[in-house]
């Protein structure tokens, strides 16, 4: 008020000159205040909105990720499976050559190519996979309810047939809830039923959460000025609880929840992502070959020889798989061979190795692109399976401290517009005598 | 929520404030924080025996440290509560 006292206009050069000084800091600070409360509600909008939009579907998410956290154990327990137990062989009995059972599969099936030979990551089994023709396969796509791949599930020790697909023909066997309940949360959790617009959308939920966690930091910061760590509030209004429990649990859990979130948007990114490498390094690689027909099975050189060339051409990998050349993603005249690392960091890095199945050379080794690398390594990171069944635990109850943010949240939000409401129906002169939802005063009391 | 104590009503001038000083905010957020990460990359570096417990331990403290601040609350409603 002392900037408007009458009299300062006539007085000397030297009081001005403060004068003009004091005027110049006040507004330095008024609008260094203003700028601070604009710039938070800022800040106060963006959470609102930010969390609004993604809210609902974190829900679904966080719910039903928790029984795909434990969906192993859940088959186990309540499906269990039906596959004979395996032959006891003393220690140390040698596989037998993969080449073995590949002709014991044509056999099998005389006139059907075999498209994948696989060997089981932990069980002594190689499972071959076969069709009528490429070409049945490549129709299949147009009808969604056809399948004319099929499996065999081969000891790789003894080469005996362990287990064989269901055939067509066969009616399939009834559902179990187990199944029905598990495949619904998956599909929710991956896709919203909604493939990959699904996907897609979820993962810019994704996005939308991660923004939504800063700004809510920025806002836990201004909140937390002259509150200790942890404190909760509940001797008054209790939205100040729903405040003091939403800060809580928000930052205990905001590292984890960013790290489960970006790496779930990451992951939703998978088919995008393929599909570049695929349109891009890939068909660089396989230019040479692509007009070449694709040779019949029965002149190939040896699958066996082929693994044992691709784990020389990645050393540090171990090879989980072979397709026959023919496939819709590889090359005609090529043998894929999918190498993995051997150490759990890099166990989900993969490097195809192509083998020329005409001459069994090597042809070269194409580890995948940066973006492939962050998308696998950053797998493990929201799917918490790498430390055992404890972090797996811990992933759940963190997941459900999420729930308490998002319900807190939630609910902090209704509460507000519960008190709009009541403000204006007060302002319309109904007697409300509800006084629990007035913070603001409490606040200040 | 933020009405309770938004940001159109600075609070620095109110009696509250004069009962409640200024506290560091972020020591406790920051150090749940590097726990957290801690905990998560030495379960997917490490990988065996005693960086898999690490993990275990570095990742269950903020919730531990969560459910210790909720049992105060609960457990003296007149108290403020909180770690000081």
């Amino acid at each position: 008020m002392w900037l408007k006292r009458p009299g300062t206009k006539g007085e000397g050069r030297g009081f001005a000159r403060i004068l003009l000084l004091r005027l110049t800091l006040t507004r330095i600070c008024e609008r260094a205040v203003f700028m601070t409360t604009r710039t938070l509600r800022r800040w106060f909008v963006v959470h609102k909105w930010t969390s609004l939009v993604c809210t609902l579907f974190l829900l679904i998410v966080c719910v039903t990720g928790l029984p795909l956290l434990f969906s192993e154990q859940i088959w186990d327990t309540f499906v269990g499976d039906d596959d004979p137990p395996y032959e006891v062989l003393p220690p140390g009995t040698p596989n037998a050559s993969l080449d073995v059972i590949v002709e014991k599969a044509k056999a099998l099936y005389p006139g059907q190519i075999i498209t994948n030979v696989d060997p089981d990551d932990d069980e002594p089994a190689v499972l071959v996979s076969m069709a009528p023709s490429w070409q049945a396969l490549k129709d299949d796509d147009k009808y969604p309810d056809r399948n004319s791949s099929h499996w065999i599930k081969f000891d790789a020790r003894t080469t005996k047939v362990l287990k064989q697909s269901r055939p067509e023909t066969e009616p399939k066997p009834p559902g179990t809830w187990t199944g029905l309940i598990m495949g619904i949360c998956r599909r929710l959790h991956v896709s919203l039923f909604a493939y990959l617009p699904g996907r897609l959308f979820l993962g810019l939920m994704g996005g939308v959460f991660v923004a939504s966690l800063v700004s809510g930091t920025v806002l836990y910061g201004r909140f937390m000025k002259r509150l200790p760590f942890g404190s909760v509030r509940r001797d008054r209004a209790s939205r100040l609880t729903w405040l003091d429990l939403h800060n809580l649990l928000g930052a205990a859990t905001l590292v984890w929840a960013t790290a489960v979130g970006f790496t779930g948007l990451v992951n939703e990114l998978q088919t995008p992502l393929f599909g570049l490498w695929r349109v891009t390094d890939v068909r660089q690689i396989l230019r040479p070959y692509a007009n070449l027909p694709v040779p019949s099975q029965d002149h190939l050189s040896s699958v066996q020889a082929a693994f044992e060339t691709a784990a020389k051409a990645a050393p540090g990998n171990e090879v989980t798989g072979l397709s026959f050349p023919g496939a819709s993603f590889g090359s005609p005249v090529h043998y894929v061979l999918w190498t993995r690392g051997a150490t759990p960091l890099r166990a989900r890095l993969f490097t195809p190795v192509l083998v020329d199945a005409r001459t069994g050379k090597l042809t070269g080794a194409y580890p995948m692109p940066w973006y492939l690398r962050f998308l696998e390594i950053s797998r493990p990171l929201h799917f918490g399976d790498y430390g055992g069944m404890p972090l797996r635990i811990l992933w759940a109850l963190l997941d459900v401290v999420v729930i308490g943010v998002l319900v807190s949240g939630l609910v902090l939000w209704a509460g507000k517009r519960k008190i709009a409401t009541d403000a204006r129906l007060r302002a319309l002169g109904y007697d409300l005598d509800d006084t629990d939802g007035v913070p603001a005063l409490a606040e200040r009391a | 929520m933020m009405n309770a104590v938004s940001p159109e009503v600075p609070m620095p001038s109110s009696p509250v404030s004069a009962a409640r000083p200024p506290v560091a905010v972020w020591p406790w957020p920051i150090a749940l924080g590097l726990l957290t990460i801690f905990g998560l990359l030495s379960a997917l570096l490490g990988q065996h025996g005693i960086w898999l417990v690490l993990s275990w331990v570095a990742l269950s403290i903020p919730l531990i440290v969560t459910v210790v601040c909720l049992i105060r609350a609960w457990s003296r409603p007149s108290n403020k509560g909180g770690l000081s």
